[in-house]
């Protein structure tokens, strides 16, 4: 309890002391809060990018593939694999008895960035009528379906905001032929709003793909009907398809980049922290001389060194603390949601949007108290060793 | 004693604070340093191509092909000297992760057209003329996967089945070494016959992936892409032609914008140790009050007092700067040899770049309390306990 | 009254660089309780290591150190912030009191080393006040006040724990003339009202001879001791 009593009265008087050294203090702050910043930047886009992807994934729809193929961009599948794929064990089936499925064709077009005015790569897809049926979340926020064998296309939400030219009503031009935008998708956030679709036949006429698909997508009966599925595939020799489930096919998507722009982060991050540590042992070192005689009368006193050693230590955490809310604020403010796109695997942009989770602010306000705790601690114990003749010095 | 050995004695009088901030300053110009060269291999991207040299894409995208029959067409065009193509193969060796940059290429027109940028011994190149398995890779890469010349190489596709095996595993004979010819030049592929490779699929025949073409001068690029695009013009695969440079640029900032996230991280490490190291200068300073009270009473003319200060930041910035700049350098030597992008250095205006930004930190750190200094009033000085 | 504290052939000596510089050496030395003794002499004659090592937070390099039935010179450093919490007041020349906390808190600082619950600390903080004259100016921060309001909170918080003994370090080395004469007259009163020992460390002949006991202390030795007063 005295000793308690004592670690309080230690804090107060640091704490009320900081506004005597209120620039010195905040540029401690401010470096923490710039780590905390740029670390949080980092992350948020890496998780940004995994929930895109990883939002994408059903358990309950399966995608096939050519086996050996890894993206939909370099698969295909004949028309008759897709009608034996229709005849395969565990998939929901419609009130007519035909199978829940869509094959589709995957190419990719040029558009413009509405931010650089340079050409990036985005998917179009040649879909069937039943490939929103297909995708859980599929809402149509604008506009109406697009009608079959006509050049309507619909165009993800994502994409419209970072590509010009998509608007609803607008009239882009690919491959010589004018399309028509008549509605646009949501699809919370997933790789399936950075695409545009249009009529499965007319883009594989426009592509000289003949009945050509390169993947088929089926709903599943439930999860463990995917083993099913591949066995059924194992046994025709027609087939020689590769079936993941949606999620894994996604999560299998995301792990370069994410890891990438994680490897890229945490050293740029570490090297800042490293920049700023000094400048918070600077910052208490200098605290702790301002505080000299104050420390010193205090021991006369018959206070221990160790609330000495705990005020020291808790100014430098309070410090840090600011600063990493600050750097977690300033992220949130201006970066969370903020949107923007790179190459995913599929050579195709994928537009995602930065996503401050809560488990990534608590990476960054951990960052900022091993700062504070480093900063703090030797200037700390040079506080709790101060020699108390030190109250005497002249000043 | 001169008055260097008086800012010397200055600066390390606390030892101890002013390595700290020698440590501030040391990362953030090893930030700089290693994102400089980052920058500096980005921008090198587009550079590295050739100012006469177009490339020809499908409009629709430049994974799309083009009818092979528009080489011909586009060698007939006024202006255009030379005319190859390639196409993509999706190759990689032994497993998916190991993606090697693989194309079909006419293998003369292609290694005419890159002369100035790497080649083949003459009797590397004779060979690899006359066997249509044959394949050409980069000195290094074949180094990387163990590859000697005269070796059979299996390369699989991940999009082209080998018609002649029914498998997407392909079979080639090592038969030279690309070495780069430009020091900027960076040849980290696998190059073999396009007419073997037109041969042997089983479906794309008789495209090409896009063409590459030089132009007599670089004065006619804009009039001979306009031909080539006009001439094409609403057919079924209408092109696409732009430098080489700018379709590299283009194709780079697929990835995001590098520029700006580095401009974001190196201007965070510039603001953070300008606030510590100007708050502490001025901490510094402060605490001298009267001795520089005691110099000027000696007789010290303010405007040496003031430069002594300025000199000191000045120091500090450069002690802490320059061995960063140093480290930045070695690190990225030691990252060129793992992703092989030549630009990965420190380029002089970079490294100039950084020591003006030493020099602006020294300034501007220093120059607060070196006015605080100058204006000292000996009295006030003297006075102060 | 017996003895309080009692200094036996205590030595005090500084390695500074290659040279020894000795303090004071083989000092002896008896206070009694109820003393109030001043201790003069020039700059540098040891006065105030003097004042530290009865104060405990200096140590001797030889000797012994007894107050009442403690011997200091043989308690930790622990044993010693303790010790003194219990049984010294300090007053110094600049005050040193914490320029954030106001009066009361300043004064209160010493309770917090004690078991005393909060209402019982606000009473004697009070109590204590009211003995130096500043019951009105428990609000009051260090900065809103004169010198001589500052030492007296300084002196209130010397007393507020009741310790048996008071060192004072050239207390009113920094106020004027009126003023030290006030701050000297309250000491008089602590010692003669509240029994308080009080070693005062001073230049001044003025404030030595509020003092029932003077002591000249020159290069380490007590060249006069003599009572006025």
């Amino acid at each position: 309890m005295r000793i308690l009593n004592q670690i309080i009265a230690v804090c107060t008087i640091n704490l009320k002391s900081l506004p005597q050294r209120f620039w010195l203090s905040l540029s401690t702050v401010m470096a923490v809060a710039l780590v905390v910043g740029v670390l949080l930047a980092f992350l948020a886009m890496a998780a940004g990018f995994q929930q895109t992807l990883n939002g994408t994934g059903s358990a309950n729809v399966a995608l096939l593939l050519r086996d050996g193929s890894q993206q939909e961009v370099n698969s295909t599948i004949t028309l008759e694999q897709t009608r034996l794929i229709a005849e395969a064990p565990g998939i929901v089936r419609k009130p007519d008895g035909s199978a829940l499925m869509s094959a589709e064709l995957y190419v990719i077009v040029d558009a413009v960035k509405r931010a650089s005015g340079l050409k990036s790569n985005i998917p179009l897809r040649g879909v069937g009528q039943d490939a929103p049926a297909l995708r859980d979340g599929f809402t149509l926020v604008a506009g109406r379906m697009l009608q079959p064998g006509s050049n309507e296309i619909i165009v993800g939400q994502a994409l419209t905001k970072e590509f010009a030219g998509f608007d609803l009503g607008q009239e882009p031009r690919i491959g010589g032929v004018t399309w028509k935008v008549v509605g646009v998708f949501a699809m919370q956030g997933s790789v399936f709003e950075s695409e545009l679709w249009a009529d499965l036949p007319v883009v594989q006429g426009l592509f000289r793909r003949g009945s050509i698909t390169q993947t088929v997508r089926l709903r599943l009966t439930g999860p463990e009907a995917l083993a099913g599925l591949q066995g059924y595939s194992d046994n025709e020799p027609r087939l020689k398809l590769k079936a993941f489930s949606e999620k894994e096919y996604f999560a299998g998507q995301s792990s370069g980049t994410v890891k990438l722009i994680q490897y890229a982060g945490w050293p740029l991050s570490i090297a800042m922290a490293v920049g700023a540590l000094a400048g918070a042992l600077n910052t208490m070192y200098s605290s702790v001389a301002s505080r000299s005689r104050e420390i010193a009368t205090l021991r006369c006193l018959g206070f221990g060194g160790f609330p000495a050693f705990v005020g020291t230590l808790v100014e430098s955490l309070a410090l840090s603390l600011i600063g990493g809310l600050l750097g977690t604020l300033v992220v949130w403010l201006l970066f969370d949601g903020f949107t923007t796109s790179t190459l995913g695997q599929g050579f195709t942009q994928i537009v995602f949007s930065l996503s401050l989770t809560p488990a990534l602010m608590v990476q960054g306000v951990v960052l900022a108290l091993v700062v504070g705790l480093i900063g703090g601690f030797f200037p700390a114990l040079r506080a709790a060793r101060l020699p108390i003749v030190a109250a005497y010095a002249q000043g | 004693m001169n008055d260097f050995s008086i800012v010397l004695a200055n600066l390390f009088r606390a030892k101890l604070r002013t390595s700290l901030m020698l440590v501030a300053i040391f990362f953030a110009f090893l930030i700089f340093g290693v994102l400089a060269g980052v920058q500096n291999g980005w921008d090198n991207i587009g550079n590295s191509g050739a100012d006469n040299r177009l490339v020809t894409t499908n409009k629709i995208n430049f994974t799309q092909p083009l009818p092979i029959s528009y080489i011909d067409r586009i060698r007939a065009v006024e202006g255009v000297e030379k005319v190859t193509y390639a196409n993509w193969f999706g190759g990689f060796y032994q497993e998916p992760r190991n993606v090697l940059v693989t194309f079909a290429v006419e293998p003369e027109t292609y290694l005419d057209i890159y002369r100035s940028d790497f080649a083949l011994t003459p009797a590397a190149e004779a060979a690899f003329l006359a066997d249509r398995t044959a394949m050409v890779a980069g000195a290094k890469l074949a180094e990387k996967n163990g590859w000697k010349v005269g070796d059979k190489i299996p390369l699989n596709s991940n999009i082209y089945t080998n018609k002649a095996t029914g498998k997407r595993v392909w079979d080639f004979t090592l038969v030279g070494l690309l070495e780069p010819v430009k020091e900027e030049a960076n040849p980290n592929f696998v190059l073999f016959h396009h007419k073997y490779f037109n041969e042997s699929v089983t479906f794309g025949q008789n495209t090409a992936g896009y063409a590459l073409l030089r132009t007599v001068d670089k004065s006619v690029n804009a009039a001979v892409a306009e031909k080539i695009d006009a001439m094409f013009a609403n057919s079924p695969a209408e092109t696409a032609t732009d430098t080489e440079k700018a379709f590299n640029k283009a194709f780079a900032s697929q990835l995001g914008n590098i520029t700006l996230i580095i401009l974001l991280v190196v201007g965070s490490a510039f603001f953070t140790i300008l606030m510590i190291v100007g708050n502490t200068m001025v901490m510094a300073v402060r605490e001298r009050t009267r001795e520089i009270g005691v110099m000027k009473t000696l007789g010290f003319r303010d405007a040496r007092i003031f430069r002594l200060v300025l000199g000191e930041s000045l120091l500090l910035a450069l002690l802490g700067g320059l061995p960063a700049l140093g480290l930045a350098a070695v690190m990225l030597g030691m990252i060129r040899q793992l992703v092989a992008l030549p630009g990965l250095e420190l380029s002089p205006p970079y490294l100039a770049l950084g020591l003006l930004f030493m020099l602006a930190l020294g300034l501007i750190t220093g120059l607060i309390p070196a006015w605080k200094a100058l204006r000292l009033n000996i009295v006030t000085a003297l006075g102060r306990q | 009254m017996g003895a309080l504290i009692d200094i036996r052939r205590a030595s005090k000596r500084f390695v500074k660089g290659r040279e020894t510089i000795t303090i004071f050496d083989k000092l002896d030395l008896v206070i009694n309780e109820g003393d109030f003794v001043a201790i003069m002499g020039p700059s540098g004659s040891g006065k105030t290591t003097l004042l530290n090592l009865l104060g405990g937070i200096d140590r001797a390099t030889e000797g012994e150190i007894s107050f009442g039935a403690a011997r200091l010179d043989q308690l930790t450093e622990g044993q010693l912030s303790g010790w003194r919490a219990a049984n010294v007041g300090f007053i110094f020349q600049f005050y040193n009191l914490m320029p954030m906390l106001n009066a009361a808190r300043n004064v209160e600082l010493p309770l917090l080393l004690t078991r005393l619950g909060k209402g019982d600390r606000a009473r004697r903080v009070q109590a204590a006040l009211e003995i130096v004259g500043l019951g009105d100016r428990a609000k009051h921060f260090p900065r809103e006040m004169s010198g001589g309001q500052q030492q007296r909170v300084a002196i209130a918080r010397a007393i507020v724990a009741d310790p048996k003994m008071l060192l004072c370090d050239e207390p009113t080395g920094d106020l004027d003339r009126k003023t030290a004469d006030e701050i000297l007259s309250m000491l008089q009163l602590l010692n003669r009202e509240m029994g308080k020992t009080i070693i005062m460390v001073t230049h001044d002949p003025e404030a030595a001879r509020y003092a029932s006991r003077v002591l000249h202390l020159d290069k380490g030795r007590f060249i006069e001791q003599g009572a006025m007063a």
